[in-house]
């Protein structure tokens, strides 16, 4: 077994949850990511996770102002999880549900919802040590912290979401790309968008806390583009994506072990490198 | 005139939808009121009238997009669950952001419709074959010119195996040869296949040619009517604003 392998292996008592849930995540992220790129929106995946941020660092306020004061639930892990799938899953509802027609274009919106999350999710801790502290992990994406609870959380969510895209890959599709269409075939496009728009909070909501904004962002948008690259129909994408994504994350975590590098930023930057490298493969038209 | 007025052809075949009194609205303005007409198995209907008369929202309300805001539709039960419902649009809105086949792109056209595997590749090959495609289905979506792209969509539509198929200006934006390949197909399934067809188009020319009636969104209400009386100088004139001359096509 290579020496790199062999020291990797070394850390897994130690660090094997924040492992699993990294390359879990990656898979599950990269597997609803094909539905936000063929959506072509890909900043709503870095305003969603901005968002989630936010909600995380109400949170953590909230229970450094009110925990001590009769409410001790509120410094509750859950609680932080809570209040991050829900800041997520307004952000990417209010990015799908946003009509055409209106004075702020949809991409304003999406921008207005990151700046917004990004300002205020600093502001609200600012006064807190602890919590501008943690704010900075999940703004640099330093995993470190993920029980066997959280791991079994996000292997349900891949399974449901396998299973989901199994059987309504198609309608997904078609309710993603072309609505108009969809909803002619009878299929109630508002509900399906918003339920695609709840997955895609609950995801990056459960992951951000264990794996911060840029492994999430990345794993979300860099592997759909990958597979759009590799693939000659969309339908392969809802396989590939997660492939590469967790391909990547291994080999990435296992990299940035052996020479001593944060584990995220390896995955996204060899992300970064496949993207690029992955243009040059060819697609037959025939 | 509405509703009972004397068709270009009498009805021969199984009712497959009828609108009464109907009254229609788009973004609260209301468009169309009073709509009264019935589709018959087998026939082929054009519906005329300017941009904005309500053309649109009446095929939209069809194939269930828009609710009728008063009135009754009465659709056939395999049209009103969708089971053989074609519709195509005026415009795709599919986005150039993943890659597609053709046959990935037809097979959309069978979401929600009770095919198995081994119909669906039954049915692509038939649609493709009657759209002139056969043999085009690993093509590459996006490489396709304006006209193949028009006939895929037609392709989506006929996947499901529809007794009746909506097209919002199938023709537009097409060449005239596209164009005219188009217009024989559509016409070529109404005889081969009795497929019951609803065009909206503003090609005059063309409806005059293969319409087995004609209906006219006009001030607010549609008139349907005859071949002659519709395509009547007077009456386009005083519907268009301008002296128009129907020379049907060949």
């Amino acid at each position: 077994m290579p020496v790199i392998v062999e020291e990797f292996l070394a850390t897994w008592p130690l660090f094997q949850h924040a492992y699993l849930a990294g390359w879990t995540l990656a898979g599950l992220l990269a597997a609803i990511g094909v539905l936000v790129v063929a959506r072509d929106q890909i900043f709503i995946g870095a305003a969603v996770s901005q968002a989630s941020i936010c909600g995380i660092a109400i949170a953590l306020e909230l229970g450094d102002r009110l925990g001590h004061r009769g409410l001790p639930w509120l410094r509750h892990e859950q609680v932080l999880s809570a209040l991050a799938v829900l800041s997520s899953g307004m952000a990417a509802l209010a990015t799908t549900r946003w009509g055409k027609g209106r004075r702020l274009s949809h991409e304003a919106l999406t921008g207005w919802i990151y700046l917004f999350g990004a300002s205020a999710a600093i502001l609200v801790v600012a006064h807190s040590p602890h919590g501008l502290e943690e704010v900075h992990r999940l703004l640099s994406s330093s995993i470190i912290g993920a029980s066997a609870v959280d791991v079994a959380l996000f292997a349900a969510l891949a399974l449901v979401t396998a299973g989901t895209l199994a059987l309504t890959h198609r309608r997904l599709l078609l309710v993603t790309i072309d609505p108009p269409m969809a909803a002619a075939l009878g299929l109630h496009v508002p509900r399906w968008s918003a339920a695609i728009s709840l997955w895609l909070g609950l995801a990056v909501g459960l992951g951000i806390r264990v794996t911060g904004v840029l492994f999430t962002f990345g794993c979300l948008v860099l592997p759909p583009l990958i597979a759009r690259n590799l693939c000659r129909e969309a339908r392969p994408m809802f396989l590939v994506a997660p492939g590469v994504a967790v391909i990547t994350a291994l080999g990435g975590f296992v990299a940035a072990h052996h020479w001593d590098y944060p584990p995220a930023q390896m995955t996204v930057a060899v992300l970064c490198g496949l993207l690029v490298a992955s243009t040059w493969w060819p697609r037959s038209t025939e | 005139m509405t509703g009972d007025a004397p068709l270009t052809a009498p009805a021969t075949g199984r009712r497959l939808l009828e609108a009464h009194g109907l009254v229609l609205a788009y973004d609260g303005r209301p468009v169309l009121s009073g709509v009264t007409f019935a589709v018959h198995e087998g026939e082929f209907w054009f519906l005329l009238g300017r941009n904005g008369s309500g053309k649109t929202t009446l095929l939209h309300a069809i194939v269930g997009m828009v609710p009728a805001r008063a009135g009754r539709l009465w659709l056939a039960p395999e049209i009103a669950s969708r089971e053989r419902l074609g519709f195509v649009p005026q415009h795709c809105e599919l986005r150039r952001a993943l890659p597609m086949t053709v046959r990935e792109f037809v097979l959309l056209g069978t979401v929600n419709s009770r095919s198995g595997r081994r119909d669906d590749a039954e049915r692509l090959e038939w649609a493709l074959a009657h759209v002139g495609l056969a043999g085009m289905s690993r093509r590459d979506y996006w490489s396709l010119s304006g006209g193949e792209r028009q006939r895929a969509l037609v392709a989506r539509a006929l996947v499901r195996r529809p007794s009746f198929l909506a097209l919002d200006e199938p023709t537009a934006n097409l060449d005239p040869g596209s164009e005219h390949g188009l217009v024989h197909l559509l016409a070529d399934l109404n005889r081969a296949e009795r497929l019951t067809l609803l065009v909206v188009t503003h090609d005059l020319a063309m409806a005059a040619r293969h319409a087995s009636h004609l209906a006219l969104a006009t001030e607010g209400r549609l008139v349907v009517g005859a071949r002659e009386e519709i395509l009547a100088p007077g009456t386009l004139a005083r519907v268009f604003g301008v002296e128009v001359q129907v020379a049907p096509c060949p």
